[in-house]
Order: structure tokens, then C-alpha cells, then sequence
């Protein structure tokens, strides 16, 4: 166990080294300089080059690093802590980040615990009344939410809510959206703030959870333990909940897992559609203004939280089922 | 009544005295075709029907009624897209600055009235699922060459390939799929139709890969492939000619379901402006003003593109789903 789990540690970092390796590459070939000089002749080229100096993109001599020269500073940066600057903010992208991410997490967590919180009992339900109606709904109502991407569901959610409903106490103004206020301080404003978007990042895990779910209830009910039980004449509760959840629940931990990046993904565009002041909206305006060092550090942070989470997830199926063994 | 030839081998062959040949009794003339020559259709034989699998799986699909609704729908709207936006030519790009923002439903100029620049919103809609269509075809059609390949002769052959493919796949797993494409998308520079194309195909060929590689890991190991190689067959015709066929069932759903995932990434590039630039139309791109339509009452500015988007993600899962049942009726 302790060999596998340094094993995983490393090739971890192996996988960050090589992804920021190939993100950092593709920023710095990409078309366009930093700081043009063709567009303003009032601008000295001194000037220029100190300004690129001071960006880290040439030596003290004026002469600008190689691709592979300035990728190995920015690791050695990395190692300090250090994203770099970015283009936009003129701040540290690690300020940009820490400011960022609590927001970040407070909604992502908000959204998984309520997609799991939902997406679990009604797959579970599902899967004991195969076939019923509420199965049925289930079924209908999960393939909806897949076909619905997070930020048409967030587009389809504004306009109900603040178009449609605006005659109505329902409306949900557009000064509503984002924490223009309160804040942590005002947890009740915090929280109507968080309905909408939390309701746009669920909805899919909740489809996703719920389907998987079922599936896999499914298939631990026909087993012969289940049969077993089942003749013994144990209550169907005892045999539902106990018997076959246990097994059936087990692979979730893995799926939730696999639906951080998903979130995060999908947190890029909704945070910018609700205006949440999270690292997806920060990634989504990175986008729009083209801050190559922003995307880069938002990047390498998701990879990061998806290699640890990864592990976590391996960990604690581990611990889960004794029967797994690494 | 003709004679049938004595088979060469075989049980029949000759035919105990005595007893009657089963061959040259009671054979009709539609058998007697079926039996030397397999390729004739044989439905006219007496008794159950050798049908074949494909064909068995057209035949569930259209007995299952949502499935065949969502092909019939997805149908029009590929008829639509292609036909439509040839009849019209540019009518999706003529501005009329006197009547900008024009209701919905009111005339027959524009059925589902203009857009911001005058522009007619049908046409618009239209020439938008060009694009998407267009590019969830083609980058499946990249998922299929790459991951089908590299995904086939990863499992087929194991090795270093084999450990690759998996590494690459983990990289690719832990990376927020959206700024990637735009990441690349940028450093390829200028945002253009085929380089959106090409990227999604590029990141996202690893889940048919992968689903490739598991079948070719279980499928190289049955013995009618065994049996081929002891035959003699050549690798290359094993894999293409024993293991592929048996391999596509789950591969086609996966591809299917692709294109609507392909779909909805490049609607969401799209509302992002790293898709095909502003004066050509797509779904991704007619969105991006969202919160000023919303802001101005122009609400169906931003239902039309988003419904169109869900109706089109939704028919083809639904066909995908339609097909996986098809071909494996013991997933049901």
C-alpha cells in the first residue's frame, strides 16, 4: 500500500511536469506578442524591452528567452510557489487564484453535495422499482439533463427567473447574481445567491449520478447474495439497503471523482454566466482577454486538484471494499 | 423439382440407401439457390429466418419507438440544415438595419423574426446547424481514426503502445477539456472551423481508444481468432477482418453519443468566441450576447439557438441509446 501510494505520488507529479510542460509550450507559441511595437510609434523600443523585461519574458541583456529556457524558469518558479504575473490584472496569479478559489470550492461543493445528495436516493429508488412510473420519470428526466449543457441550463435558468417570472415575487434580479454583496458575512444573501448557479452545475451530476446509480443497483440485485438473502426471507429493506447498497455504492466514489474536473469544466462558463466571482469566471474572462498566464495557472490547479482527488478516490476504495488489494 | 449436385463432404453427401436425401427430395428450387450460393437472401426458406446480426439490429431498433421518433426528428434536422441554407444562399448574413429585432411568429419574411442586425434568425438557426453537424461528424469521424486505430492495435499488440496510450489517456482524463481545446485553439492561432475540428478529434479520441483497446484485449484472446492464426492469417487480416467486426457494437454507441457531446463543446466554444468567427452563424456564437437579449426583452434571440441545441443533443442520445440497445439486447 505505502509502495503504491508513492507510486501514484509520483507519477502525479510526473503528469504535472509533462501537462504544464505541454500547456506552457502552446502559450508561448501561440501568434501575437505581449507588448506589440508597431501599434503606437509614440512608444520608445526601450521601453518596450523593459516592459517585457519586467515580465520575465527576456534576459537583463534585452534578449528574449527560448521557449525551453523560459519553461524552465517557470518551473523553478513553480516549485516557489510562483505562477507568474498576469497580462491583465498586473497581479500575481496566485493572489488571483487564492482570491478566487474559496468562492470556487463553496460552489463546487455545494454543487456535488446536492447532486449526490439527490442523484444517489433517486438511482436507488429507480433501481428498486424498475419499470415503475417514477423510474420512468427518472430515466426521461436524466437524459434531459444530459442533453443540456451547464451553460444553456444557466442561460435557460436566467431566463425563467429573471425574464419570465420578473412580475412575479419569484424573480431573481440581475443585481441578485454573483456576491455583490454580504458575502460570507451575510450567509442568507450568500445563499440565494448560490441557488442558481449551484442548480445549473447539479443538474447534470445529478443526471449522471442518479443513471450510474441505478445501474449499478441493477446489477448487484441480480446476483446470487441477493437471491440468497433474498430466500432466507430477510425484509426487502434489509436486503435493498444493507446487502446490496453496500456493493452498489461502492464504485460512486470513483465516479465523483471523474465529476470534479466536470464540474470545474462546467464552472468555467457558469460562473461566468452568474458572474460568481470563482477561478472559472477568472479562467472564463482569462479566456475572453486572452491572459495565457491566468489559463495556464487555472490549468495547472484543476490538474493538480484532479491527480489529488484521483488518488483520494483510489485510497478510499481501497478502504472501502477489502477485497481490493494494490 | 431440379437435381442438387452431391455435396462433396458432409453428412448428405451420397445419402444413405434407403433413406431419402434431405437435399434431393424435398428441396425447392429458392433453396437449393440458398444453399449453394449463401449470399442470396434466404428469407424464403421454409421456417424461422436467417437473418443477420446487422440486420436483426435494424429491425429492434425501429421496433423501439422513442429511439426511431429522435432518428426521425434528427432526420429533419439534417435535411434542414443541408438543404435549406442552399435554397436561401446568403440570406443568413443580409443585415437590415430598419427592422432589427423583429418579433417572432408575426410574418412570413422572417418566421422567427431577425436578430440584432436585422439578420433573419431561420436562416441563421440554420446555416448554425451546418456547423454544429458538421463539426460533430468530422471530429467523431477523428475520435473513430485515431482512437479506433491507435485504440486496435494498442490492445492487439500490448507492449509499449499499449502503456502509452493508457499514460496519455490519465494525462488527458486530469485536464479541464475546455481550456485545453481553447489553449490550443489559440496556439494554433486565429480561430478557424478546421482547427476547432482538428483539436476536439486531437483531445478527445482517448474514450473510443480506450473502449477499443478493452474490446481488442478480450476479442484477442477467443479461439475464432486463434483459429484464424492458426490458419495462417496475417495480422493485419485478423485484426481487420475477424477482431473489428465483432469489436464495432460498442464503438458505433460511443461515436454516436460523441457527436452530441462534440456538439454541445462546440456550442460552448462557440458562446466562448473560440469557434467559428462572428459573421458566419452557430449556436455557440448566437448566444454570446445572452445577457443583453435577456437585459432588452429580445428573449427569443436566446431560446431559439439554446433549444435548438438541447433538441439536437437529445435526439442523438436518444438514437445513440437506441442503438446500444439494438446491438445488445442484454443491456435492457
Amino acid at each position: 500500500m505505502t509502495f503504491y501510494l508513492v507510486r501514484r505520488v509520483a507519477i502525479g507529479f510526473f503528469l504535472l511536469l509533462l501537462m504544464s510542460a505541454i500547456f506552457f509550450t502552446l502559450t508561448r507559441v501561440t501568434p501575437g506578442a505581449p507588448v506589440s511595437v508597431g501599434e503606437n510609434p509614440r512608444i520608445h523600443q526601450e521601453q518596450v524591452n523593459r516592459r517585457l523585461h519586467s515580465m520575465g519574458l527576456t534576459d537583463p541583456n534585452g534578449k528574449p528567452y527560448t521557449v525551453p529556457e523560459s519553461y524552465v524558469r517557470y518551473v523553478v518558479a513553480l516549485v516557489h510557489g510562483n505562477l507568474g504575473d498576469s497580462y491583465q490584472y498586473n497581479e500575481p496569479v496566485t493572489t488571483l487564484l487564492m482570491q478566487r478559489l474559496p468562492n470556487s470550492i463553496l460552489l463546487l461543493g455545494a454543487a456535488l453535495l446536492v447532486a449526490l445528495a439527490i442523484g444517489i436516493p433517486l438511482g436507488i429508488y429507480a433501481s428498486t422499482h424498475q419499470y415503475s412510473k417514477a423510474d420512468m420519470t427518472t430515466s426521461i428526466v436524466s437524459y434531459i439533463g444530459v442533453s443540456i449543457p451547464s451553460f444553456v441550463l444557466g442561460i435557460y435558468l436566467l431566463l425563467i427567473f429573471a425574464v419570465f417570472l420578473k412580475q412575479t415575487p419569484l424573480h431573481w434580479g440581475f443585481p441578485l447574481f454573483g456576491m455583490h454583496t454580504g458575502g460570507v458575512d451575510d450567509p442568507v444573501d450568500l445563499l440565494v445567491h448560490m441557488v442558481l448557479p449551484v442548480t445549473a452545475l447539479a443538474i447534470l451530476q445529478i443526471a449522471i449520478f442518479s443513471r450510474f446509480m441505478r445501474a449499478s443497483m441493477l446489477e448487484v440485485l441480480h446476483q446470487d447474495y441477493i437471491r440468497t438473502a433474498r430466500a432466507k426471507g430477510l425484509a426487502v429493506e434489509r436486503v435493498n439497503y444493507k446487502h446490496a447498497l453496500r456493493n452498489a455504492i461502492l464504485p460512486i466514489i470513483t465516479l465523483v471523482a471523474i465529476a470534479i474536473p466536470q464540474i470545474v469544466n462546467g464552472a468555467i462558463i457558469t460562473e461566468g454566466i452568474f458572474s460568481w466571482p470563482g477561478t472559472g469566471q477568472l479562467a472564463f474572462q482569462a479566456v475572453v482577454d486572452r491572459d495565457y498566464p491566468v489559463i495556464l495557472g487555472v490549468v495547472m490547479l484543476v490538474a493538480a486538484g484532479t491527480v489529488f482527488f484521483n488518488l483520494i478516490a483510489d485510497v478510499l476504495y481501497a478502504v472501502a471494499d477489502p477485497r481490493i488489494r494494490y | 423439382m431440379a437435381q442438387v449436385p452431391p455435396l462433396p463432404f458432409g453428412p448428405a453427401a451420397g445419402g444413405l440407401p434407403g433413406v431419402p436425401d434431405q437435399l434431393s427430395v424435398e428441396t425447392t428450387v429458392d433453396q437449393e439457390r440458398a444453399i449453394v450460393q449463401p449470399g442470396v437472401k434466404s428469407d424464403e426458406l421454409a421456417g424461422a429466418p436467417e437473418l443477420g446480426f446487422w440486420r436483426l439490429a435494424v429491425i429492434r431498433f425501429f421496433h423501439h419507438r422513442v429511439a426511431t421518433g429522435a432518428l426521425l426528428i434528427l432526420g429533419v434536422i439534417v435535411l434542414a440544415a443541408v438543404v435549406v441554407p442552399v435554397i436561401t444562399g446568403n440570406l443568413y448574413s443580409i443585415q437590415d438595419y430598419r427592422h432589427p429585432y423583429k418579433a417572432p411568429f408575426q410574418n412570413l419574411q422572417h418566421i422567427l423574426g431577425t436578430d440584432d442586425l436585422g439578420r433573419d434568425e431561420l436562416a441563421r438557426l440554420l446555416r448554425g446547424a451546418r456547423v454544429s453537424l458538421m463539426v460533430g461528424i468530422l471530429a467523431v469521424v477523428g475520435y473513430l481514426v485515431i482512437g479506433g486505430g491507435l485504440g486496435a492495435l494498442a490492445g492487439y499488440y500490448g507492449g509499449w503502445l499499449d502503456n502509452a496510450l493508457m499514460r496519455f489517456t490519465d494525462i488527458i482524463i486530469s485536464m479541464p477539456f475546455l481550456l485545453v481545446v481553447i489553449a490550443v485553439t489559440a496556439a494554433t492561432g486565429g480561430v478557424r472551423l478546421s482547427t476547432v475540428i482538428i483539436v476536439i478529434a486531437a483531445t478527445g479520441w482517448f474514450e473510443i481508444g480506450r473502449l477499443m483497446r478493452a474490446q481488442f484485449l478480450v476479442l484477442r484472446e477467443q479461439e475464432f481468432v486463434q483459429a484464424a492464426r492458426a490458419l495462417g492469417a496475417s495480422n493485419t487480416r485478423i485484426i481487420l477482418r475477424h477482431i473489428l467486426p465483432n469489436a464495432l457494437a460498442p464503438i458505433i454507441v460511443s461515436a454516436t453519443l460523441g457527436v452530441s457531446g462534440i456538439i454541445l463543446l462546440e456550442a460552448a466554444l462557440g458562446f466562448l468566441g473560440y469557434s467559428i468567427p462572428p459573421p458566419e452563424p452557430s449556436w455557440g456564437n448566437m448566444l454570446q450576447n445572452f445577457e443583453e437579449y435577456l437585459l432588452s426583452d429580445h428573449t427569443y434571440l436566446v431560446i431559439f439557438p439554446a433549444t435548438a441545441l438541447v433538441i439536437t443533443a437529445l435526439a442523438i442520445n436518444l438514437v445513440g441509446d437506441g442503438i446500444r440497445d439494438a446491438l445488445d439486447p442484454r443491456q435492457r
